[in-house]
């Protein structure tokens, strides 16, 4: 975690590489179990392709003041510029991990084998002016990240360097916990769910060519500040494949299934236990899974002379070009009727996603500016875990379509950074008239921060956001014409801060107050169900005091 | 480099902002603009209206199938607004000129294991049913069917809300099925608090030591089913009821006008200035948001007259000013007797002191006249044509008796800005409805095609019920709401075909539309006689010039009949020498008959046969 003087050039190549792909680590997951560990210090990404090196002296925290992370560290750096920057990147880059993780040489073998450990986790203890609890007033999907819920992600993880392969074997186990806090709740029970349970070769009979297979995630670039990955957000059980090749060329390939618990995938029903036994059994009707297959081509342009090797090469400014796409399909089947024994048949169903990214970054610090567009259809309109709603008059999606434009960046210099975060999303869902389930939606938030010290800053967030709903407001006569919803919330916020790792946007752990305010109009509240605060309230003020962290976490490389 | 990523950024911050702050791209096809009224009808009398339960009608949007389970009759299906829309074609083939539609408001969800899908349990009279659309369905529905010709008209409830509180008999805050007495010494009686029985004094408390005062009424707070305070707010309080309990004698006035309707439906107090208001405000937006045509009007006996008068003109008055003329609103009172139907369209100028009281609620100055309703749903020929005659076959004397005490107790006189039409010409003709056994439950194909032969060339406005033109045949209600869906909406159906030419005939036929209705031949005979089951009458004059027609029917199963008894021919209107053809038969060519010298007119009809007879030279050709 912490940077010395002498480590600055390391890591910068490290960040050369895999520059723009660090916004998507640094972003947490939206409301639920998303929340991918950001992981902005080089030792993130040196977790993510190599074993710690256990030799390596811890640095001192006061090495690594004025050294700014770059963007990128958690992505996985292929590249041989990127492993010769890991290489040395590595003793300094993660002290913390490897004091956490001590791996062992194995008797008569080179390679390090390990256990490592990284997490990304958010806390807060917040309240309204009223004393209730903190709580998100974000009308659109992916709205400001002040109000987040409390969200953690522990991974445990083991490493292998098979030398005589010049592989790499990595099995990476996430655990994400929910928000249940038992200090707060008095519930001592947990939601815990399995994000990642993979294992990844490396290097086996293709240097750079890596195959993995289990449940992951599977993420591209987000924008931190709406806690949001636009063009690409895959969970699913399943596999990949993944090539990166020495001109910065990278291309993945996913296989997966998922089946979300809705009975659009799965209908059981009870039957008489078989061969005249005692009791019911049950019998799975319904039972379909969601297959997907998505496709990620990645290219990046570094700018500027080829590093020397030999010396500590400057920071390279680049640029980064991904498409993206994604097919998904659910098999026709049967289901049964309200009338036992009597079915009906369910059709297939399919969809498609398409889009791409163009990201700038100059190397420095996390400066970065990332452009995406993306249009899913059918099926793949409705978001990963969502079952379809609203169907077509032929029971399928076909018709459902989503746009999105998004941007995110970061600008640094000096004390001052600044961290913008914007999206627009058309949803329409399948069936043709307009209802509630249409949706259009947007953000804008700017957050401007100020370092006061190498531990200390304050940032300032300020933020618009738009949601259109394919209703009209109620009527309740001719002074109050029904006419289309669209809610308008602005919000402004302050949060000073403390943060060890030094000066940046996306620098961790810290520990910060926040201070925000919510305006929203009449036709926001109208999004609440009658006596909801929101309902009542035209401003609404959040207190805080949270903690967000982020180390030696594997999750957002991407296959 | 930089200059491209700010110039990049910038378009697409840009974007996002145009598109968060306007809206994005939500189009509801300028649906969400204000309507501007205006009048789509010329004469009603030239309408032939199709009455469907939105519900069981057409499933147009799968977004708004909640909570439906088709394989139960008295469960939502999943019918709506857009799929009314989607079938209008299939209206239009059918030769419908104006849709019923069943109500629109909000219904309370579910009760006692059945839904509210037909929308007579009123909970928010101001908002539209989830179940059906939005304003934007409606808008749309109204607005194509207006392009296909077809006018709309919405279902309305005024008498009652549904099942939204209870009484608290027993004082304990909670609603409860009570059992009283030990069946030795007194009688074991059941008493339910949402529907007890009707106490003239208004529901009485009652406890172990006797009665304690007017029971209390408490409102349910059920959003799950619905079953919540209605709206508008003025429906909120307990003194917007009658608070009597259950009908049980719908021949007491008391109970008919204040008791509550079986099934819990509180009744409101309609002679309150506040609830006519609000009943006027909620019904008049609905047609200041949709343009719709028309109103029928649910259980018109159950309500005072005095709510009558002030409801229909002050809905004329208020639509009129917007541009929406001849308005029609028609009501529904399940009865056979036409003395007590008809008295809904009469004006009927109460005694000075009641109109001077009635008067106080008016805040616009326009006093109150007789005035009430435009028309009415014709209950007594239900029974006595439709049932007695058409379906049993009894003799078709009845049909002239009927007929001939129309102008007695009909209105004679159109209402001031209503439809230019006196209300006995406008009655509500029909063989089935939502609330009787569907006509083929208790008949068959011939005697349908006949009753509807009369049901189309009869004075008045036909309203043939959705699925009879499929040959549906549910007994009562619910098992005559079937799904229409299941049919396939065949066109090649006989009795679709049939409906479409009789519709075909009337629109050609002015005669048929607006003249005069004359009984050229009933009979009291209904067995081997010569003329049993005969029933003859003509149309003409009037409104509809020199026009003129002539329906016969045999109503008769055994064997044809001819209008003549005892060597006395029938007599008609048309001159002597006029050549009169059978415009329904499907022989080529069209049978022809030409009427005496002295009037008389021989014909024979076929058993459960017809013929729709028009002058030679009026003969429209291709029908």
């Amino acid at each position: 975690m912490a940077h010395g003087g002498d480590t600055r050039a390391p890591l910068a190549a490290v960040a050369l590489v895999v520059a723009l792909s660090a916004t998507a680590r640094l972003a947490s997951a939206q409301p639920e179990p998303a929340a991918p560990p950001p992981a902005t210090e080089p030792g993130s990404g040196r977790a993510a392709g190599a074993a710690p090196e256990p030799t390596a002296p811890p640095a001192k925290a006061g090495d690594e003041a004025g050294d700014p992370t770059p963007p990128d560290a958690a992505a996985p750096a292929k590249g041989p510029e990127a492993k010769a920057a890991d290489a040395k990147a590595a003793p300094a880059a993660d002290a913390r991990a490897a004091e956490a993780a001590p791996a062992e040489a194995a008797p008569g073998k080179t390679f390090w084998d390990g256990f490592a450990f990284g997490s990304y986790g958010r806390v807060i203890a917040a309240s309204d002016a009223a004393g209730r609890p903190g709580r998100d007033a974000d009308v659109v999907a992916h709205g400001s990240r002040l109000d987040l819920d409390n969200y953690a992600e522990l991974e445990l993880r083991r490493e292998d360097h098979w030398e005589s392969l010049g592989a790499t074997s990595r099995l990476v186990a996430t655990l994400a916990l929910g928000n249940s806090i038992f200090h707060y709740s008095g519930d001592f029970d947990a939601a815990f769910a399995i994000r990642n349970l993979y294992l990844e070769e490396t290097g086996l009979g293709l240097e750079d060519f890596s195959i993995w297979a289990g449940s992951r995630m599977v993420r591209g670039d987000d924008i931190y500040l709406c806690d949001f990955w636009p063009l690409d957000n895959v969970n699913s059980l399943g596999g990949g494949v993944r090539y990166a090749a020495p001109t910065h060329t990278t291309a993945s390939l996913h296989m997966g299934m998922a089946q979300p618990q809705n009975p659009f995938y799965r209908q059981a029903a009870s039957r008489p236990a078989p061969l005249n036994q005692f009791g019911a059994a049950t019998v799975d009707v319904l039972d379909r899974q969601r297959w997907l297959g998505a496709l990620r081509l990645e290219q990046l342009v570094l700018l500027g002379p080829e590093p020397d090797k030999a010396a500590a090469p400057p920071p390279r400014a680049g640029l980064k070009f991904v498409v993206y796409g994604e097919a998904q399909h659910v098999p026709a089947a049967q289901r049964e009727t309200a009338t036992p024994d009597v079915f009906e048949d369910v059709p297939a169903d399919r969809g498609f996603v398409v889009g791409a990214q163009i990201g700038a970054f100059t190397g420095e610090r996390d400066t970065h500016l990332n452009l995406f567009v993306r249009y899913a259809t059918g099926l793949a309109a409705y978001g990963e875990f969502a079952a379809p709603e609203a169907l077509a008059l032929d029971r399928t999606a076909a018709g459902a379509h989503e746009v999105v434009v998004a941007m995110g960046g970061n600008w640094e210099i000096s004390v001052f950074a600044l961290t913008l975060g914007a999206y627009f999303r058309s949803f329409r869902n399948a069936s043709e008239p307009l209802d509630f389930g249409d949706v259009d939606e947007g953000i804008f938030i700017l957050r401007p921060h100020v370092f006061f010290a190498e531990w200390a800053g304050v940032a300032v967030e300020g933020s618009y956001q738009a949601l259109a709903r394919g209703i009209l407001t109620p009527d309740r006569g001719p002074d109050d014409a029904p006419h289309p919803l669209t809610a308008h919330v602005g919000r402004i916020g302050v949060m000073p801060f403390v943060q060890p790792a030094g000066p940046g946007a996306f620098s961790r752990p810290r520990i910060h107050l926040e201070y925000a305010a919510t305006f929203r109009d009449k036709s926001a509240r109208l999004l609440y169900p009658t006596d909801d605060p929101f309902s009542l309230r035209s401003v609404d003020h959040f207190f805080g005091l949270g903690a967000e962290w982020w180390f030696g976490s594997t999750s957002y490389g991407g296959t | 480099m930089t200059r491209c990523v700010t110039r990049s950024a910038a378009r697409v911050a840009a974007l996002v902002a145009l598109g968060t702050a306007t809206g994005g791209c939500m189009d509801f096809g300028g649906y969400d603009e204000p309507v501007e009224l205006s009048t789509h009808v010329d004469d009603w009398r030239d309408q032939i209206i199709y009455q469907l339960l939105v519900d069981r009608f057409a499933d147009g949007d799968l977004g708004n199938d909640f909570m439906v389970d088709r394989t139960a009759p008295g469960r939502w299906h999943g019918g709506d607004w857009a799929g009314v829309e989607s079938q209008l074609d299939y209206l239009s083939g059918l030769g419908v000129t104006a849709l019923w539609i069943s109500p629109l408001y909000k219904n309370v969800e579910t009760d006692a294991g059945v839904d509210g899908y037909h929308g007579y349990w009123p909970q928010d009279f101001t908002a539209p049913n989830e179940h059906f659309g939005d304003v934007v369905a409606l808008r749309r529905m109204v607005d194509a069917a207006h392009q296909h010709g077809i006018l709309v008209i919405i279902d309305v409830v005024t008498n009652h809300v549904g099942q939204l509180f209870y009484y608290d008999i027993n004082l304990n805050g909670q609603p409860d099925e009570q059992v009283r007495g030990s069946g030795d010494k007194s009688p074991v009686v059941h008493i339910n608090e949402y529907d007890p029985d009707f106490d003239p004094r208004g529901i009485q408390a009652y406890t172990s030591l006797g009665e304690a005062g007017p029971a209390p009424v408490i409102f349910n707070w059920d959003p799950a089913t619905n079953h919540m305070p209605p709206w508008p707010e003025a429906l909120q309080h307990a003194a917007a009821y009658n608070k009597r309990g259950r009908t049980l004698d719908f021949e007491d006035p008391d109970q008919l006008l204040h008791g509550d309707f079986p099934g819990g439906l509180k009744d409101l107090d309609t002679t309150r200035c506040d609830v006519k208001d609000a009943m006027v405000d909620a019904y008049a937006r609905w047609v200041e948001l949709s343009d719709v045509d028309g109103f029928r009007i649910d259980t018109i006996k159950h309500v005072e007259r005095e709510f009558w008068r002030y409801f229909a003109q002050k809905v004329r008055q208020r639509l009129a000013a917007q541009g929406k003329e001849r308005f029609f609103m028609f009501g529904e009172a399940f009865d056979g007797r036409p003395e007590l139907v008809g008295a809904y369209t009469q004006t009927d100028l109460p005694s000075a002191d009641q109109l001077e009281r009635e008067n106080t609620c008016v805040h616009d100055g326009l006093a109150l006249t007789g005035d009430q309703l435009d028309g009415v749903f014709h209950f007594p020929q239900y029974y006595t044509v439709v049932r007695d005659v058409l379906q049993q076959g009894l003799s078709t004397d009845r049909i002239e008796g009927l007929w001939s005490a129309r102008s007695l107790y009909y209105g004679a006189t159109p209402t001031q800005l209503g439809t230019g039409i006196a209300p006995v010409k406008t009655l509500v003709n029909f063989l089935d409805n939502h609330d009787v056994p569907r006509f083929l439950f208790q008949s068959d194909r011939p005697a349908l095609h006949q009753a509807l032969t009369f049901l189309l060339t009869e004075d008045g406005i036909p309203c043939v019920y959705y699925g009879t033109e499929q040959e549906l045949a549910g007994g009562n209600d619910p098992a005559n709401r079937e799904d229409l869906w299941e049919t396939g909406y065949d066109t090649s159906k006989p009795t679709y075909q049939v409906i479409a030419r009789l519709a075909a005939l009337r629109k050609a036929y002015l005669a048929l539309r607006r003249g005069d209705q004359t009984v050229t031949w009933a009979s009291n005979r209904t067995g081997d006689e010569p003329d049993a089951g005969i029933f003859a009458f003509e149309r003409g004059g009037g409104d509809a010039g020199g026009a003129y027609a002539l329906v016969v029917l045999n109503t008769n199963r055994d064997h044809p009949s001819s209008p003549v008894f005892g060597g006395v021919p029938m007599h008609v209107g048309a001159p002597g020498g006029t050549t009169l053809v059978d415009v329904w038969s499907t022989a080529q060519p069209q049978p022809a008959y030409t009427v005496a010298a002295d009037g008389a007119l021989a014909i024979t009809v076929p058993p459960l046969g017809q013929a729709i007879l028009v002058p030679a030279a009026d003969v429209v050709p291709g029908i």
